[in-house]
Protein backbone atom coordinates (compact mmCIF):
# COMPACT_ATOMS: atom_id res chain seq x y z
CA UNK A 1 0.00 0.00 0.00
CA UNK A 2 1.23 3.50 -0.89
CA UNK A 3 0.48 5.24 2.42
CA UNK A 4 2.33 8.48 1.60
CA UNK A 5 0.58 8.55 -1.78
CA UNK A 6 -2.82 8.07 -0.18
CA UNK A 7 -2.13 10.73 2.45
CA UNK A 8 -0.99 13.09 -0.30
CA UNK A 9 -4.23 12.41 -2.14
CA UNK A 10 -6.18 13.38 0.97
CA UNK A 11 -4.01 16.49 1.49
CA UNK A 12 -4.71 17.54 -2.07
CA UNK A 13 -8.47 17.10 -1.57
CA UNK A 14 -8.28 19.14 1.65
CA UNK A 15 -6.33 21.83 -0.19
CA UNK A 16 -8.89 21.86 -2.98
CA UNK A 17 -11.87 22.54 -0.75
CA UNK A 18 -10.09 24.88 1.63
CA UNK A 19 -8.81 27.12 -1.17
CA UNK A 20 -12.43 27.79 -2.19
CA UNK A 21 -13.71 27.92 1.39
CA UNK A 22 -16.36 30.55 0.64
CA UNK A 23 -18.01 28.15 -1.78
CA UNK A 24 -17.40 24.90 0.08
CA UNK A 25 -17.75 25.89 3.76
CA UNK A 26 -19.00 29.43 4.31
CA UNK A 27 -21.95 29.07 1.90
CA UNK A 28 -23.46 25.97 3.58
CA UNK A 29 -22.88 27.51 7.02
CA UNK A 30 -24.67 30.74 6.06
CA UNK A 31 -27.43 28.79 4.37
CA UNK A 32 -27.86 26.56 7.45
CA UNK A 33 -27.81 29.63 9.70
CA UNK A 34 -30.66 31.14 7.66
CA UNK A 35 -32.63 27.88 7.65
CA UNK A 36 -32.25 27.52 11.41
CA UNK A 37 -33.08 31.17 12.06
CA UNK A 38 -36.02 31.52 9.64
CA UNK A 39 -37.57 28.04 9.78
CA UNK A 40 -36.48 27.11 13.26
CA UNK A 41 -36.76 30.33 15.18
CA UNK A 42 -39.17 32.65 13.29
CA UNK A 43 -41.57 30.18 11.63
CA UNK A 44 -40.97 27.56 14.33
CA UNK A 45 -42.12 29.90 17.12
CA UNK A 46 -45.60 29.82 15.53
CA UNK A 47 -45.68 26.02 15.14
CA UNK A 48 -46.77 23.69 17.90
CA UNK A 49 -44.22 21.16 19.08
CA UNK A 50 -43.77 18.04 16.93
CA UNK A 51 -43.51 14.77 18.83
CA UNK A 52 -43.07 16.74 22.03
CA UNK A 53 -40.04 18.77 20.86
CA UNK A 54 -39.76 22.35 19.65
CA UNK A 55 -39.82 22.80 15.87
CA UNK A 56 -36.22 24.09 15.80
CA UNK A 57 -35.04 20.86 17.46
CA UNK A 58 -37.09 18.81 15.00
CA UNK A 59 -35.81 20.60 11.90
CA UNK A 60 -32.11 20.83 12.81
CA UNK A 61 -31.19 17.16 12.14
CA UNK A 62 -32.71 17.39 8.65
CA UNK A 63 -30.72 20.52 7.85
CA UNK A 64 -27.59 18.90 9.21
CA UNK A 65 -28.11 15.72 7.17
CA UNK A 66 -28.82 17.63 3.96
CA UNK A 67 -25.56 19.52 4.35
CA UNK A 68 -23.59 16.37 5.12
CA UNK A 69 -25.03 14.84 1.95
CA UNK A 70 -24.32 17.91 -0.16
CA UNK A 71 -20.79 18.42 1.23
CA UNK A 72 -19.72 14.84 0.54
CA UNK A 73 -21.40 14.67 -2.85
CA UNK A 74 -20.10 18.02 -4.14
CA UNK A 75 -16.57 17.30 -2.97
CA UNK A 76 -16.09 14.03 -4.81
CA UNK A 77 -18.24 14.80 -7.86
CA UNK A 78 -16.64 18.17 -8.62
CA UNK A 79 -13.14 17.06 -7.71
CA UNK A 80 -13.18 14.04 -10.01
CA UNK A 81 -15.02 15.78 -12.82
CA UNK A 82 -12.66 18.77 -12.72
CA UNK A 83 -9.64 16.45 -12.75
CA UNK A 84 -11.05 14.74 -15.84
CA UNK A 85 -12.03 18.06 -17.44
CA UNK A 86 -8.60 19.69 -16.94
CA UNK A 87 -6.90 16.31 -17.51
CA UNK A 88 -4.81 16.49 -14.35
CA UNK A 89 -6.31 13.12 -13.45
CA UNK A 90 -3.33 11.97 -15.55
CA UNK A 91 -1.04 13.11 -12.70
CA UNK A 92 -2.67 10.43 -10.58
CA UNK A 93 -2.97 7.80 -13.31
CA UNK A 94 0.79 7.81 -14.01
CA UNK A 95 1.64 7.60 -10.29
CA UNK A 96 2.13 4.33 -8.40
CA UNK A 97 -1.34 4.50 -6.86
CA UNK A 98 -3.84 1.64 -6.95
CA UNK A 99 -7.36 2.42 -8.18
CA UNK A 100 -8.76 1.53 -4.75
CA UNK A 101 -6.35 4.03 -3.18
CA UNK A 102 -7.78 6.67 -5.51
CA UNK A 103 -11.33 5.73 -4.41
CA UNK A 104 -10.40 5.80 -0.72
CA UNK A 105 -8.55 9.11 -1.12
CA UNK A 106 -11.61 10.69 -2.69
CA UNK A 107 -13.94 9.24 -0.05
CA UNK A 108 -11.80 10.56 2.80
CA UNK A 109 -11.87 13.99 1.10
CA UNK A 110 -15.67 13.84 0.82
CA UNK A 111 -16.12 12.70 4.42
CA UNK A 112 -13.75 15.37 5.75
CA UNK A 113 -15.62 18.11 3.94
CA UNK A 114 -18.95 16.75 5.20
CA UNK A 115 -17.57 16.59 8.76
CA UNK A 116 -16.21 20.16 8.65
CA UNK A 117 -19.50 21.48 7.21
CA UNK A 118 -21.51 19.44 9.75
CA UNK A 119 -19.35 20.56 12.68
CA UNK A 120 -19.85 24.21 11.68
CA UNK A 121 -23.62 23.72 11.53
CA UNK A 122 -23.56 22.01 14.90
CA UNK A 123 -21.77 25.03 16.38
CA UNK A 124 -24.45 27.29 14.85
CA UNK A 125 -27.12 25.04 16.37
CA UNK A 126 -25.43 25.32 19.79
CA UNK A 127 -25.75 29.11 19.48
CA UNK A 128 -29.49 28.62 18.97
CA UNK A 129 -29.59 26.12 21.88
CA UNK A 130 -30.88 23.48 19.45
CA UNK A 131 -28.04 20.96 19.52
CA UNK A 132 -28.41 17.72 21.39
CA UNK A 133 -27.45 14.03 21.22
CA UNK A 134 -29.61 11.15 22.40
CA UNK A 135 -27.60 8.32 20.87
CA UNK A 136 -24.04 9.46 20.14
CA UNK A 137 -22.95 6.15 18.55
CA UNK A 138 -25.90 6.17 16.18
CA UNK A 139 -25.25 9.82 15.34
CA UNK A 140 -21.66 9.01 14.34
CA UNK A 141 -22.85 6.01 12.33
CA UNK A 142 -25.44 8.01 10.37
CA UNK A 143 -23.20 11.03 9.80
CA UNK A 144 -20.22 8.97 8.59
CA UNK A 145 -22.04 6.26 6.65
CA UNK A 146 -24.22 8.75 4.76
CA UNK A 147 -21.15 10.91 4.06
CA UNK A 148 -19.36 7.84 2.65
CA UNK A 149 -22.44 6.87 0.66
CA UNK A 150 -22.72 10.30 -0.97
CA UNK A 151 -18.98 10.46 -1.57
CA UNK A 152 -19.43 7.26 -3.59
CA UNK A 153 -22.43 8.69 -5.43
CA UNK A 154 -20.43 11.85 -6.13
CA UNK A 155 -17.61 9.75 -7.58
CA UNK A 156 -20.05 7.92 -9.85
CA UNK A 157 -21.45 11.21 -11.12
CA UNK A 158 -17.95 12.67 -11.43
CA UNK A 159 -17.00 9.72 -13.63
CA UNK A 160 -20.15 9.75 -15.69
CA UNK A 161 -20.65 13.49 -16.26
CA UNK A 162 -19.53 14.98 -19.56
CA UNK A 163 -20.42 18.57 -18.65
CA UNK A 164 -20.81 20.81 -15.60
CA UNK A 165 -24.56 20.79 -16.20
CA UNK A 166 -24.71 16.99 -15.85
CA UNK A 167 -22.93 17.31 -12.49
CA UNK A 168 -25.93 19.16 -11.11
CA UNK A 169 -28.57 16.75 -12.43
CA UNK A 170 -28.51 14.48 -9.37
CA UNK A 171 -28.72 17.40 -6.98
CA UNK A 172 -31.62 19.03 -8.81
CA UNK A 173 -33.69 15.95 -9.56
CA UNK A 174 -32.84 13.56 -6.72
CA UNK A 175 -31.09 15.02 -3.66
CA UNK A 176 -33.10 18.21 -3.24
CA UNK A 177 -36.64 16.84 -3.88
CA UNK A 178 -36.12 13.60 -1.96
CA UNK A 179 -34.63 15.48 1.02
CA UNK A 180 -37.56 17.88 1.15
CA UNK A 181 -40.08 15.05 0.75
CA UNK A 182 -38.19 12.80 3.17
CA UNK A 183 -39.23 14.71 6.26
CA UNK A 184 -36.52 17.33 6.45
CA UNK A 185 -38.87 20.08 7.62
CA UNK A 186 -41.91 18.09 8.68
CA UNK A 187 -43.17 14.95 10.31
CA UNK A 188 -44.37 12.45 7.71
CA UNK A 189 -47.70 12.40 9.52
CA UNK A 190 -48.24 15.86 7.96
CA UNK A 191 -47.87 14.50 4.40
CA UNK A 192 -50.85 13.82 2.09
CA UNK A 193 -51.96 10.15 2.24
CA UNK A 194 -50.33 9.12 -1.05
CA UNK A 195 -46.93 10.64 -0.16
CA UNK A 196 -47.19 9.12 3.29
CA UNK A 197 -47.39 5.68 1.67
CA UNK A 198 -44.58 6.40 -0.78
CA UNK A 199 -42.16 7.86 1.77
CA UNK A 200 -41.02 4.39 2.89
CA UNK A 201 -39.42 4.02 -0.56
CA UNK A 202 -37.50 7.28 -0.18
CA UNK A 203 -34.00 6.49 1.16
CA UNK A 204 -33.55 10.09 2.32
CA UNK A 205 -36.41 9.54 4.76
CA UNK A 206 -34.29 6.92 6.55
CA UNK A 207 -31.16 9.12 6.55
CA UNK A 208 -32.99 12.11 8.04
CA UNK A 209 -35.09 10.06 10.41
CA UNK A 210 -32.05 8.14 11.60
CA UNK A 211 -30.00 11.19 12.48
CA UNK A 212 -33.07 12.82 14.03
CA UNK A 213 -33.52 9.78 16.27
CA UNK A 214 -29.84 9.93 17.19
CA UNK A 215 -30.13 13.62 18.07
CA UNK A 216 -33.55 14.06 19.68
CA UNK A 217 -34.82 10.50 20.20
CA UNK A 218 -37.82 10.79 17.88
CA UNK A 219 -38.29 8.37 15.01
CA UNK A 220 -40.93 7.64 12.42
CA UNK A 221 -39.06 5.08 10.33
CA UNK A 222 -37.89 1.60 11.11
CA UNK A 223 -34.24 2.13 12.15
CA UNK A 224 -33.28 -1.41 11.15
CA UNK A 225 -34.55 -0.81 7.63
CA UNK A 226 -32.61 2.46 7.51
CA UNK A 227 -29.36 0.80 8.61
CA UNK A 228 -29.88 -1.96 6.04
CA UNK A 229 -30.60 0.55 3.27
CA UNK A 230 -27.37 2.41 4.06
CA UNK A 231 -25.14 -0.67 4.41
CA UNK A 232 -26.67 -2.32 1.32
CA UNK A 233 -26.17 0.85 -0.75
CA UNK A 234 -22.56 1.15 0.46
CA UNK A 235 -21.81 -2.39 -0.74
CA UNK A 236 -23.56 -1.99 -4.09
CA UNK A 237 -22.08 1.42 -4.91
CA UNK A 238 -18.66 0.52 -3.54
CA UNK A 239 -18.60 -2.61 -5.72
CA UNK A 240 -19.74 -0.71 -8.78
CA UNK A 241 -17.11 2.00 -8.32
CA UNK A 242 -14.39 -0.54 -7.64
CA UNK A 243 -15.28 -2.18 -10.98
CA UNK A 244 -15.43 1.11 -12.91
CA UNK A 245 -12.08 2.33 -11.57
CA UNK A 246 -10.52 -1.07 -12.22
CA UNK A 247 -11.50 -1.02 -15.89
CA UNK A 248 -10.62 2.68 -16.13
CA UNK A 249 -14.12 3.76 -17.18
CA UNK A 250 -13.81 7.36 -18.44
CA UNK A 251 -10.44 7.57 -16.70
CA UNK A 252 -8.00 5.67 -18.88
CA UNK A 253 -8.58 6.05 -22.61
CA UNK B 1 21.07 -6.26 -19.44
CA UNK B 2 17.42 -5.46 -18.71
CA UNK B 3 16.12 -2.92 -21.24
CA UNK B 4 14.86 0.40 -19.93
CA UNK B 5 11.83 -0.06 -22.16
CA UNK B 6 10.68 -3.19 -23.91
CA UNK B 7 7.58 -3.01 -26.07
CA UNK B 8 6.33 -6.26 -27.59
CA UNK B 9 3.56 -6.41 -30.19
CA UNK B 10 1.77 -3.40 -28.77
CA UNK B 11 -1.62 -2.77 -30.27
CA UNK B 12 -3.97 -0.02 -29.22
CA UNK B 13 -7.37 0.57 -30.74
CA UNK B 14 -10.06 3.15 -30.02
CA UNK B 15 -13.32 1.50 -31.06
CA UNK B 16 -12.59 0.62 -34.69
CA UNK B 17 -9.62 2.97 -35.10
CA UNK B 18 -6.18 1.40 -34.87
CA UNK B 19 -3.90 3.93 -33.18
CA UNK B 20 -0.90 1.63 -32.66
CA UNK B 21 -0.57 -1.49 -34.77
CA UNK B 22 1.65 -4.28 -33.44
CA UNK B 23 4.81 -2.32 -32.66
CA UNK B 24 7.86 -3.75 -30.94
CA UNK B 25 11.08 -2.04 -29.92
CA UNK B 26 13.44 -1.68 -26.99
CA UNK B 27 15.29 1.22 -25.44
CA UNK B 28 18.56 0.41 -23.69
CA UNK B 29 19.43 1.87 -20.28
CA UNK B 30 21.23 5.17 -20.66
CA UNK B 31 20.03 5.67 -24.21
CA UNK B 32 18.76 9.00 -25.54
CA UNK B 33 16.01 7.74 -27.81
CA UNK B 34 14.14 9.84 -30.36
CA UNK B 35 10.58 8.79 -31.11
CA UNK B 36 9.40 10.59 -34.22
CA UNK B 37 6.36 10.65 -36.42
CA UNK B 38 3.76 12.95 -37.91
CA UNK B 39 0.78 14.16 -35.88
CA UNK B 40 -1.57 11.28 -35.16
CA UNK B 41 1.08 8.64 -35.96
CA UNK B 42 0.75 6.97 -32.55
CA UNK B 43 3.59 8.55 -30.52
CA UNK B 44 1.46 9.93 -27.73
CA UNK B 45 -0.75 6.83 -27.66
CA UNK B 46 2.36 4.67 -27.21
CA UNK B 47 3.52 6.96 -24.40
CA UNK B 48 0.09 6.79 -22.79
CA UNK B 49 0.26 2.98 -22.90
CA UNK B 50 3.70 3.03 -21.26
CA UNK B 51 2.61 5.38 -18.48
CA UNK B 52 -0.83 3.95 -17.71
CA UNK B 53 -2.93 6.80 -19.10
CA UNK B 54 -4.24 4.44 -21.80
CA UNK B 55 -5.28 0.81 -21.58
CA UNK B 56 -3.31 -1.60 -23.74
CA UNK B 57 -5.47 -3.51 -26.25
CA UNK B 58 -2.88 -6.30 -26.69
CA UNK B 59 0.87 -6.84 -26.37
CA UNK B 60 3.11 -6.01 -23.46
CA UNK B 61 5.30 -3.22 -22.14
CA UNK B 62 8.05 -3.55 -19.56
CA UNK B 63 9.96 -0.71 -17.93
CA UNK B 64 13.25 -1.87 -16.42
CA UNK B 65 11.74 -5.37 -16.38
CA UNK B 66 8.50 -4.35 -14.68
CA UNK B 67 5.30 -5.06 -16.59
CA UNK B 68 3.28 -1.83 -16.78
CA UNK B 69 0.02 -3.69 -16.10
CA UNK B 70 0.96 -6.53 -13.76
CA UNK B 71 3.62 -4.66 -11.82
CA UNK B 72 2.35 -1.13 -12.41
CA UNK B 73 3.55 0.37 -9.12
CA UNK B 74 7.21 -0.47 -9.76
CA UNK B 75 6.94 0.31 -13.48
CA UNK B 76 5.49 3.77 -12.79
CA UNK B 77 8.16 4.61 -10.21
CA UNK B 78 10.75 4.23 -12.96
CA UNK B 79 9.13 6.75 -15.31
CA UNK B 80 8.82 10.52 -15.30
CA UNK B 81 6.48 11.95 -17.92
CA UNK B 82 6.45 15.48 -19.28
CA UNK B 83 3.39 15.44 -21.55
CA UNK B 84 2.63 17.56 -24.56
CA UNK B 85 -0.36 19.24 -22.93
CA UNK B 86 -0.52 21.08 -19.62
CA UNK B 87 -2.42 18.38 -17.70
CA UNK B 88 -2.22 20.18 -14.40
CA UNK B 89 -4.46 21.84 -11.82
CA UNK B 90 -4.26 25.35 -13.25
CA UNK B 91 -5.34 26.91 -9.93
CA UNK B 92 -2.63 25.04 -8.02
CA UNK B 93 0.58 26.76 -6.91
CA UNK B 94 3.80 25.53 -8.48
CA UNK B 95 5.20 24.28 -5.17
CA UNK B 96 2.00 22.40 -4.32
CA UNK B 97 1.81 20.78 -7.76
CA UNK B 98 5.34 19.43 -7.35
CA UNK B 99 4.85 18.52 -3.70
CA UNK B 100 1.70 16.49 -4.42
CA UNK B 101 3.37 14.62 -7.26
CA UNK B 102 6.34 13.80 -5.02
CA UNK B 103 3.90 12.51 -2.43
CA UNK B 104 2.06 10.34 -4.95
CA UNK B 105 5.39 8.66 -5.64
CA UNK B 106 5.84 7.95 -1.94
CA UNK B 107 8.55 10.56 -1.23
CA UNK B 108 8.80 11.73 2.36
CA UNK B 109 8.33 15.40 3.28
CA UNK B 110 12.02 16.27 3.74
CA UNK B 111 12.96 14.40 0.53
CA UNK B 112 10.32 16.30 -1.42
CA UNK B 113 11.40 19.64 -0.01
CA UNK B 114 15.04 19.07 -0.83
CA UNK B 115 14.32 17.74 -4.32
CA UNK B 116 11.81 20.47 -5.21
CA UNK B 117 14.11 23.26 -4.03
CA UNK B 118 16.92 21.79 -6.14
CA UNK B 119 14.76 21.46 -9.26
CA UNK B 120 13.21 24.92 -8.89
CA UNK B 121 16.68 26.39 -8.75
CA UNK B 122 17.84 24.28 -11.68
CA UNK B 123 14.93 25.45 -13.82
CA UNK B 124 15.02 29.04 -12.58
CA UNK B 125 11.57 28.72 -11.04
CA UNK B 126 12.32 29.57 -7.41
CA UNK B 127 10.71 33.02 -7.58
CA UNK B 128 7.58 31.49 -9.14
CA UNK B 129 7.14 28.70 -6.59
CA UNK B 130 4.17 30.34 -4.85
CA UNK B 131 2.42 31.45 -8.04
CA UNK B 132 -0.63 29.72 -9.44
CA UNK B 133 0.13 27.72 -12.57
CA UNK B 134 -2.38 29.69 -14.65
CA UNK B 135 -0.50 32.94 -13.90
CA UNK B 136 2.72 31.72 -15.54
CA UNK B 137 3.91 32.40 -19.08
CA UNK B 138 3.99 29.57 -21.64
CA UNK B 139 7.72 28.99 -21.17
CA UNK B 140 7.44 28.88 -17.39
CA UNK B 141 4.54 26.44 -17.64
CA UNK B 142 6.66 24.17 -19.82
CA UNK B 143 9.44 24.31 -17.22
CA UNK B 144 7.01 23.32 -14.48
CA UNK B 145 5.91 20.31 -16.55
CA UNK B 146 9.52 19.20 -16.92
CA UNK B 147 10.23 19.78 -13.26
CA UNK B 148 7.16 17.73 -12.35
CA UNK B 149 8.44 14.80 -14.42
CA UNK B 150 11.68 14.82 -12.44
CA UNK B 151 10.43 15.27 -8.88
CA UNK B 152 10.72 11.60 -7.97
CA UNK B 153 14.09 11.36 -9.73
CA UNK B 154 13.11 8.55 -12.12
CA UNK B 155 15.74 6.68 -14.15
CA UNK B 156 13.60 6.92 -17.29
CA UNK B 157 12.25 10.21 -18.62
CA UNK B 158 9.60 10.46 -21.31
CA UNK B 159 9.46 13.91 -22.81
CA UNK B 160 6.60 14.44 -25.23
CA UNK B 161 7.49 17.55 -27.25
CA UNK B 162 9.11 19.31 -24.31
CA UNK B 163 10.37 22.28 -26.32
CA UNK B 164 7.12 23.05 -28.15
CA UNK B 165 6.45 26.76 -27.84
CA UNK B 166 9.50 27.65 -25.73
CA UNK B 167 11.97 30.39 -26.54
CA UNK B 168 15.48 29.78 -27.88
CA UNK B 169 17.20 30.41 -24.53
CA UNK B 170 15.08 27.88 -22.70
CA UNK B 171 15.43 25.38 -25.51
CA UNK B 172 19.24 25.59 -25.28
CA UNK B 173 19.15 25.49 -21.49
CA UNK B 174 16.94 22.42 -21.69
CA UNK B 175 19.18 20.70 -24.23
CA UNK B 176 22.20 21.17 -21.97
CA UNK B 177 20.27 19.94 -18.98
CA UNK B 178 19.00 16.85 -20.79
CA UNK B 179 22.53 16.06 -22.02
CA UNK B 180 23.74 16.30 -18.43
CA UNK B 181 20.97 14.02 -17.21
CA UNK B 182 21.73 11.52 -19.95
CA UNK B 183 25.44 11.61 -19.05
CA UNK B 184 24.48 10.86 -15.45
CA UNK B 185 22.80 7.70 -16.72
CA UNK B 186 19.18 8.68 -17.20
CA UNK B 187 17.39 7.03 -20.10
CA UNK B 188 15.42 9.55 -22.13
CA UNK B 189 12.69 9.02 -24.70
CA UNK B 190 12.08 12.22 -26.59
CA UNK B 191 9.40 13.10 -29.12
CA UNK B 192 9.76 16.31 -31.04
CA UNK B 193 8.84 17.92 -34.31
CA UNK B 194 12.16 19.82 -34.19
CA UNK B 195 14.29 17.25 -35.98
CA UNK B 196 17.53 19.18 -35.47
CA UNK B 197 16.91 18.78 -31.76
CA UNK B 198 16.57 15.01 -32.13
CA UNK B 199 19.63 14.90 -34.39
CA UNK B 200 21.63 16.80 -31.80
CA UNK B 201 20.55 14.86 -28.72
CA UNK B 202 19.50 11.31 -29.57
CA UNK B 203 21.68 8.21 -30.04
CA UNK B 204 18.92 6.22 -31.66
CA UNK B 205 15.73 7.10 -33.45
CA UNK B 206 12.48 5.32 -34.27
CA UNK B 207 9.97 6.69 -36.74
CA UNK B 208 6.37 5.71 -36.29
CA UNK B 209 3.89 6.23 -39.09
CA UNK B 210 0.19 5.40 -39.00
CA UNK B 211 0.66 3.25 -35.93
CA UNK B 212 3.57 1.15 -37.27
CA UNK B 213 7.31 1.49 -36.88
CA UNK B 214 8.56 2.68 -40.28
CA UNK B 215 12.26 2.83 -39.34
CA UNK B 216 14.48 2.37 -36.31
CA UNK B 217 18.25 2.80 -36.19
CA UNK B 218 21.17 4.69 -34.72
CA UNK B 219 20.97 8.40 -35.42
CA UNK B 220 24.25 8.16 -37.37
CA UNK B 221 22.62 5.69 -39.80
CA UNK B 222 19.98 8.30 -40.65
CA UNK B 223 22.69 10.87 -41.28
CA UNK B 224 24.91 8.98 -43.74
CA UNK B 225 25.89 10.51 -47.07
CA UNK B 226 25.71 13.94 -45.52
CA UNK B 227 21.94 13.84 -45.27
CA UNK B 228 20.01 15.48 -42.47
CA UNK B 229 17.51 13.68 -40.30
CA UNK B 230 14.76 15.85 -41.75
CA UNK B 231 15.43 14.55 -45.31
CA UNK B 232 15.51 10.96 -44.17
CA UNK B 233 12.36 11.46 -42.09
CA UNK B 234 10.48 12.87 -45.07
CA UNK B 235 11.74 10.08 -47.34
CA UNK B 236 10.70 7.38 -44.88
CA UNK B 237 7.26 8.79 -44.16
CA UNK B 238 6.68 9.40 -47.91
CA UNK B 239 7.80 5.85 -48.67
CA UNK B 240 5.41 4.55 -46.05
CA UNK B 241 2.57 6.47 -47.69
CA UNK B 242 3.52 5.14 -51.15
CA UNK B 243 3.70 1.56 -49.85
CA UNK B 244 0.19 1.91 -48.49
CA UNK B 245 -1.19 3.28 -51.77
Amino acid sequence: MNIIGLWTFVRRELGRFSRVAVQTLITPWISALLYIFVFGRIVGSRIDSIGGVEYIDFVLPGILMMNIIMGAFMQTAFSLYFQRFARHIEEVLVAPLAYWEMIIGHIIGGVLRAVVVGAGIYVIAVLFSAASFTHVGLFIFYALSVAILFSLIGLLIGLWAQSFEQLNILNTFIIMPLSFLGGMFNSISMLPPLLKKLVVFNPFFYFIDGIRYAMIGIREANTNVGVLVIIGSLFVLGGLLWHLFRIGYRLRV
Amino acid sequence: MIPALEIKNLRKTYNSTIAVNDISFTVKPGEFFGFLGPNGAGKTTTIHCITGIARITSGSIRVFGHDVVEDYREARKQVGLAPQEFNVDIFGRVWDILDYVGGFYGMRKHERKERIEHLLEQFDLTEHARKEFRMLSGGLKRRVMLTRAMVHNPPFLILDEPTAGVDVELRHMLWNYLRELNKEGKTILLTSHYLEEVELLCNRVAIIHKGSIAAIDDTSAFLKDGKRLEHMYLEITKKAINTET
